[in-house]
């Protein structure tokens, strides 16, 4: 089987933003992955003019709620980093005998790669600083923080439409639907840098072995 | 062969399915008084039994491609009229219907003028308010979305291509290749700009001056080429079946926010360039224009003007009523009849912006006045009470308010206009030209409606019978164009049209019928009013003058008391008419003429609601004894600034009701 890896264009976000734009994309993803009987829940976000679609299982939400609340809490340890945040669609396989003593192994068929660069703070312009009073500064500061914004609005307009695309480019490895009752979502998983270092070393190292080349996540 | 046979046929079936869905889909979130996202909160609270995870509550249509939707009415509704064979494009165009709010009073037209394009079918337009209604709108479309979903076949030697794969398998990779399409359309619907108008649609129970609306069809109306550069293609990876393809694309426009906010281009340049030159924004121009009116013969181009202005002076009428001027008695009644024609206008629903312009326009109550007639004539003592009581009340409200009441009451009860009209005589044509029983019994209710000493001015003016039945069926027209919903445009040219305009510039223009209607109506009322009245206009004429000066003098009523002094003599003219005929026992004695000035005064000074002749009476003495004040003051005493324009009012319709007295 096949894997398919997409790597999400990098976003430039606030840490405050974090939690919406991460909602956002990987409920976005996942709706795409659950291909069980879903009832659709729009979104509309908060920090931005967008909607995106949950697939309306409260366990998936629940999921990806964990794993971002975990990330903010990697993030603001480590500040001013880029990072990445993996999803990854496997089928599991009772029958083969992981490496790793696992009665479980999972085949990855397909990983979303999610690059954040988060800042921490509003950078302040020396070169405009120098010159202005406080005030004006303050008013540029509002005015390039407004700027950003939509800036990010458009950039994960595109991400949200890169998805798309690549959903419908990619179809032939995803694997049949189950038949079976309850069956929301193609198992997933969501790896974050705060993972625990030997489950999301272990996802990067599989990675690396399956396709070949250098995991994009910085440990630095 | 049975297998294949079956699998064909659930093939056909997915096909058929996967229309059906992407209809739904689109629509779903396309239409807003489906409203999903009201919908959304009722959806957590009675379908989370039915989410995923437990399939009791999942109606069938929604097992397919394992997507449950809200429901949709339209998408079935569209689904069933669209109805073609897979092989059928679809083509679903989302339409940005956009309505200009005018400021104008002018343009009110039923709403389902607005959609007179699209078939009810067509049209889900959620959003009409009632107060949108009665703003004048003016519609633009713009097709904003095309979606086209489309199942391609394939040539026969493509046909097998998959054969490699038993087809059970190729069908459930084809379902799950459908349901993934049909995901991704979902998000894509909901990420598109003119989702964002759905959205504030529904959100915001604001009245917006767009809406959506879609059309279903099963063949494309090519874009101008000017359309297509303005639009960008998002094509979804089709997904190739044993025989086909399910192809599903979208044109869309990417930004919508100049459409939204700004004015279609088709509805400003009609109205724009008229307004500009219309009569009602520069008040000047229409005054001296209607003075031309009065001459028979100089009421054709008077006819004319006002008939293209005539739109937009629905928005103003007053200024109308002020127009005749007073300089030529009979005039007055041909141009009362513009002036009348105009009043329609003001019948219609009221708008702020119309407020204003009556506000601002004394002649306002003078367009009022032509309502009031029309009851009179109906019955000769209840015409007061029921012009009374609207001026009354309006008068209280605010001087504009009124002219909002009378016309809404107009509108509201086009037919009642009709009847009192036409009891005179029927054809609203005839009567205004047959004028003379009409026009008279009209008359006398005018002046009890009239009340305002402003109007009485005015009044005359339009007293004038032909005027006055002209306006009343201006009304009556209008109502009528409404139901017909044409462009705002086009009822205003009808109302105009039917009009005296419309006929009297044929009739009269063309076969001078108009002069000779004029004469029959000034003999009309000449034999009546000729003996008591033409001594009075002269002597009192005069003392009215002096008045007249003095309330030009008085700031906000400046305009229109020039128009009134000159109006004022006429005026005189025609409510003699009026008395004569149908307040004959009034006429005979000056006081009951008094008194119906009075009365009128009072209404007008919009203290009370209703008077009744005793009060009325009352009023007025006090009335005369202020002007004996001011005449015993002599010339000085008219230089004297009146402050109150009510004063002066009264004044002046003393000195009218005195010349009556002298007689």
């Amino acid at each position: 089987m096949n894997c398919e890896v997409c790597h999400l264009k990098e976003l430039e976000v606030e840490h405050y933003e974090i939690r919406e734009v991460l909602r956002c994309i990987l409920h976005t993803i996942i709706f795409h992955r659950a291909l069980g009987l879903v009832r659709p829940k729009e979104i509309d976000l908060e920090l931005f003019e967008i909607t995106y679609v949950q697939c309306g299982d409260e366990e998936v939400e629940k999921k990806i709620d964990e794993k971002i609340d975990q990330f903010i809490g990697w993030a603001e340890k480590h500040p001013n980093k880029k990072s990445q945040i993996c999803l990854s669609f496997f089928e599991v396989k009772n029958k083969q005998v992981s490496w790793f003593g696992k009665q479980m192994e999972r085949l990855f068929w397909e990983h979303w790669y999610i690059s954040l660069n988060v800042a921490q703070q509003p950078k302040v312009h020396s070169l405009k600083s120098h010159n202005n009073k406080v005030v004006d500064t303050g008013e540029n500061i509002l005015e390039e923080r407004s700027i950003r914004r939509a800036s990010l609005e458009a950039s994960l307009r595109d991400v949200l439409f890169q998805i798309i695309r690549f959903v419908n480019d990619k179809k032939e490895h995803v694997p049949p639907i189950p038949n079976r009752e309850g069956f929301i979502s193609f198992p997933y998983e969501i790896a974050i840098p705060s993972s625990s270092d030997s489950a999301f070393g272990m996802d990067m190292f599989k990675r690396m072995l399956q396709t070949g080349h250098p995991t994009m996540l910085s440990s630095d | 062969m049975a297998s294949s046979h079956s699998d064909s046929a659930r093939m056909e079936q997915i096909i058929t399915e996967f229309f059906a869905k992407s209809l739904h889909i689109i629509l779903e979130s396309r239409t807003p008084c489906i409203s999903s996202r009201n919908f959304s909160g009722e959806q957590t609270v009675s379908s989370p039994s039915s989410s995923s995870s437990s399939s009791s509550s999942v109606r069938p249509r929604d097992k397919w491609f394992n997507l449950a939707l809200r429901e949709c009415p339209e998408a079935l509704e569209n689904l069933d009229l669209w109805h073609q064979s897979n092989l059928e494009p679809m083509v679903v165009d989302v339409v940005l219907v956009k309505r200009a709010i005018n400021w104008e009073p002018a343009n009110f037209y039923p709403k389902t003028e607005l959609f007179k394009n699209l078939s009810s079918k067509e049209l889900h337009t959620n959003c009409w308010n009632s107060d949108q209604e009665e703003l004048g709108n003016e519609r633009s479309e713009k097709i904003i979305e095309r979606w086209i979903v489309q199942y391609e076949v394939r040539k026969a030697k493509d046909a097998g291509k998959g054969s490699k794969r038993s087809s059970s398998s190729i069908l459930s990779s084809i379902y799950k290749k459908s349901m993934l399409l049909l995901r991704s359309l979902y998000l894509t619907v909901r990420l598109l700009p003119a989702y964002k108008i759905f959205r504030d649609l529904n959100l915001t129970g604001q009245i917006r001056s767009f809406s959506l609306a879609h059309r279903v069809s099963s063949f494309v109306e090519p874009f101008t080429r000017r359309e297509e550069a303005e639009m960008q293609q998002f094509g979804f990876a089709p997904v190739d079946t044993s025989s086909g393809r399910l192809c599903l694309s979208v044109l869309y426009r990417s930004s919508l926010s100049d459409v939204s906010s700004e004015p279609s281009t088709p509805m400003s340049p009609q109205l724009i360039p008229d307004y500009v030159g219309s009569p009602l924004a520069d008040p000047l121009k229409r005054f001296p224009s209607l003075p031309v009116s009065h001459g028979s013969p100089s009421s054709l181009p008077f006819s004319r003007r006002h008939s293209w202005s005539f739109d937009q002076y629905r928005a103003s009428p007053p200024s109308r009523t002020f127009s005749p001027s007073p300089t030529h008695s009979e005039p007055y009644a041909s141009a009362s009849n513009p002036s009348s024609c105009r009043f329609p206008p003001p019948g219609l629903p009221p708008h702020p912006s119309e407020v204003s312009h009556a506000h601002k326009d004394n002649a306002s109550f003078d367009e009022y006045y032509p309502s009031p007639i029309f009851s009179p004539s109906l019955s000769p003592s209840p015409p007061i009470y029921v012009p009374g009581s609207n001026l009354s009340r309006a008068l209280l409200r605010s001087e504009s308010a009124p002219v909002n009441i009378l016309a809404t009451k107009f509108l509201n009860s086009p037919m009642l206009f009709k009847n009192q009209n036409f009891p005179p005589s029927p054809p609203l044509r005839g009567t205004r030209y047959g004028p003379s029983t009409a026009d008279k019994s009209m008359c006398p209710s005018r002046d009890v409606a009239t009340v305002d000493k402003m109007s009485f001015v005015g009044r005359d003016d339009i007293g004038r019978p032909s005027g006055l039945q002209l306006s009343s069926g201006s009304s009556a027209h209008i109502s009528y164009s409404r139901s017909s919903c044409r462009s705002f445009h086009d009822d205003f040219d009808e109302s105009e049209y039917t009009c005296p305009f419309d006929v009297n510039e044929d009739d009269v223009t063309d076969s001078g019928s108009r002069v000779d209607l004029f004469d029959k109506r000034g003999h009309a009322h000449d034999p009546l009013q000729s003996a008591s009245f033409l001594p009075i206009r002269k002597s009192p004429g005069a003392a009215v003058g002096a008045l007249v000066d003095m309330l030009k003098k008085a700031p906000p009523l400046h305009q229109d008391f020039s128009n009134m002094a000159t109006a004022s003599q006429a005026s005189q003219a025609s409510r003699s008419e009026t008395w004569s005929n149908s307040f004959h026992e009034y006429c005979q004695t000056p006081k009951a003429i008094s008194a119906q000035d009075g009365t009128s005064s009072v209404t007008s000074s919009a203290l009370l609601a209703s008077k009744t002749t005793a009060d009325a009476l009352e009023e007025l003495k006090g009335y005369q004894e202020m002007k004996n004040l001011l005449l015993s003051q002599g010339g000085t005493g008219r230089s004297q600034s009146v402050p109150n324009y009510a004063a002066a009012a009264a004044a002046v319709v003393e000195s009218a009701g005195r010349g009556t007295v002298k007689f």
